[in-house]
């Protein structure tokens, strides 16, 4: 009665295999660390090492492997059943919006906030309720569409993975989407911040099929996560 | 000289997003598949039905169908000049017969059907446009045991198709909107907790409902509550539920005695305040997981067909159920030489060969895919390469 979501089980590891947990480089590596130690686990020594070159990693629990992929990718994995767990923002939560995850827990680490920012020079110097159209840099599409289509105007989005501030500077559009930490970059680039989208910090996220099939084992592990939460 | 192929025309064999080309054997164990769990619902009583795989928008977008509304293919009928919708469920058409042409039939009707679904837009996740599905609805009961029945004859099938271990999901989609109701909260609260329940993140659900009376005390217990069925089913019965949510409680334990009755091996789990993705089901919905990752294999619950008659149903999904069920050895492929007698080779094939006849002293029978070759009135089986 309802579409499916079917899943590629071609590509599936052995169900009893130990289970994956995808965890984002970058930005929230450091922050993770006290986290994983109070929920007591240990990955292997060269987990920190970004210049790694492995991807996987296994930890002191035999039942538990990590993975060290993109924020973007670790919702994906997750998504698709690769990874059963995992932690990322609520910003790539918000970008994606799958139906096969869910975000049980706010660790309340890697606080930002998505904001719209744009030249010192252009803020606040025309009415935006005029506007059907603005041209907008992100790498966040999906939101900078659904922000502006619900105020009625046509987001063109410029999708960018990186150096957004340098946008408006050169012309390719008249704002940015992006996350804001500190808003240094903006500033040293000439933007200012004129509206907050959302707050955003890291969650714990699980699969969907995971949590029905193996409730008793990935409860255990949200209940891990909230208990060291709870000591923080 | 042959021109070089013109830049705009697509290369060949290139296929619109989403739909592909099944081919052997995947094809025939996809057909046989379907035709193996539809065996299993004529066993319990359900009839087919066959409905067309286009109809006028406005009885196929109705009741169950509004939910598909946006995945409907619609075309122009140039007869009618009216707009057609090429089917994204098939549940809303099986009401459609259940209301007219089979309105006089006795109640409860059982209906079966098997066909293919079209539907906009396929998902990073599910990129299929053209899915096959296979299912049953019970229409004009409203008892538990009908909602147990739909449930166990959906697994039966699965089971008999050899798909094990397979765990049986039942949620209630009525719960949180009736205690969200009850709440009398603003509508922004509510919607942040409908949020918050949706990711089931308990410590945001704790915060927003703490001041919410009623719920404070029970939707935090709703919501670690998920899990198998019996301690969930305990874990509800602790809970200080207002009536109207003690209702809906209580009629799940009831589905839930009578599943176990039904099917006892079956594993089930709970999940009282789940209400993802099961838009216009008003009772017990059901979803029915697989071995491994292989997912969801099967969808379903009660729904409201046309003119309110309460119904239930499921519907499988024979491309996932085909990744879950262990592939059955291929039929055996004998060639036959030219000049084999045809009462010869009609004898292999009532022993379950399949027979490739030569055609020309060229054919060859390793090239024709076949297993074994005929020597001396005997299927010798080809040697593995």
């Amino acid at each position: 009665m309802d579409l499916p979501i079917p899943d590629s089980a071609a590509l599936a590891p052995a169900p009893t295999g130990p289970l994956i947990l995808a965890l984002p480089k970058g930005r929230i590596l450091a922050e993770l660390g006290p986290v994983l130690a109070r929920a007591g686990i240990v990955p292997a020594a060269d987990y920190v090492d970004e210049d790694s070159r492995r991807l996987r990693f296994e930890t002191n629990d035999p039942a538990l492997d990590v993975v060290r992929v993109r924020p973007f990718d670790v919702a994906t994995f997750v998504a698709h059943g690769a990874a059963q767990i995992g932690i990322c923002g609520a910003d790539v939560l918000m970008e994606f919006d799958y139906p096969e995850i869910y975000a049980p827990l706010d660790l309340g680490i890697g606080s930002c906030r998505i904001s719209v920012a744009e030249p010192a020079a252009t803020a606040g110097q025309d009415d935006p309720s005029r506007w059907s159209r603005i041209a907008v840099a992100s790498k966040y599409p999906n939101i900078a569409q659904r922000h502006y289509a619900a105020r009625g105007v046509q987001a063109e989005v410029v999708h960018l993975n990186g150096a957004m501030e340098l946008a408006p500077s050169l012309g390719l559009a008249r704002v940015i989407v992006d996350l804001v930490q500190t808003g240094s970059t903006l500033k040293a680039n000439g933007l200012i911040e004129t509206e907050v989208i959302a707050h955003v910090t890291s969650r714990l996220i699980v699969n969907r099929t995971a949590l029905k099939t193996r409730p008793e084992v990935i409860s255990a592990w949200i209940a891990r996560f909230r208990a060291a939460l709870a000591e923080a | 000289m042959t021109d070089p192929a013109s830049p705009f025309a697509p290369p060949a064999g290139l296929l619109p997003a989403g739909l592909m080309d099944l081919l052997p054997p995947e094809a025939e164990r996809e057909a046989a598949l379907v035709e193996a769990l539809m065996a299993g619902f004529t066993r319990h009583g359900y009839e087919r039905v066959k409905p067309p795989l286009l109809e006028f928008e406005d009885s196929l977008l109705a009741g169950s169908g509004a939910a598909v509304a946006e995945q409907t293919f619609r075309l122009m009928d140039p007869v009618s000049q009216r707009m057609m919708g090429l089917r994204a469920d098939t549940t809303p058409q099986v009401a459609r017969i259940a209301a007219t042409r089979l309105g006089l039939q006795g109640r409860p009707l059982r209906l079966c059907y098997a066909g293919q679904v079209l539907r906009v837009r396929g998902s990073q996740l599910a990129p299929e446009r053209q899915m096959p599905q296979a299912g049953i609805e019970l229409i004009g009961t409203a008892s538990p045991a009908a909602d147990a029945e739909v449930a166990t004859v959906a697994a039966e099938a699965l089971g008999a198709v050899g798909v094990a271990p397979i765990s049986l999901d039942i949620t209630l989609p009525t719960m949180t909107p009736t205690l969200l109701d009850l709440s009398g909260l603003p509508a922004e609260r509510r919607q942040g907790l409908a949020h918050a329940l949706d990711r089931k993140d308990a410590a945001m659900v704790a915060a927003l409902s703490a001041e919410a009376g009623v719920l404070a005390a029970c939707l935090p217990a709703l919501l670690a509550a998920a899990g198998p069925a019996d301690a969930a089913l305990a874990a509800l019965a602790a809970a200080p539920l207002p009536q109207a949510a003690r209702e809906i409680a209580d009629n799940a334990a009831a589905i839930i005695a009578a599943i176990r009755r039904r099917a006892p091996g079956l594993r089930l789990t709970l999940d009282p305040a789940e209400f993802r993705g099961f838009r216009y089901h008003v009772g017990v919905a059901f979803t029915l997981y697989g071995p491994g990752r292989s997912g969801e294999l099967a969808r379903g619950g009660r729904y409201l067909s046309l003119n309110d008659e309460p119904a239930t149903g499921m519907t499988l999904y024979p491309d996932a159920v085909l990744r879950a069920a262990p592939a059955a050895p291929p039929r055996p492929r004998l060639f036959l030489p030219e000049g084999t007698p045809e009462a010869v080779a009609a004898g292999f094939r009532a022993q379950g060969f399949a027979t490739v006849a030569a055609l020309s002293a060229a054919d060859a029978p390793r090239a024709l895919r076949c297993t074994h070759i005929l020597r001396d009135g005997q299927a010798v089986p080809l040697p593995k390469e």
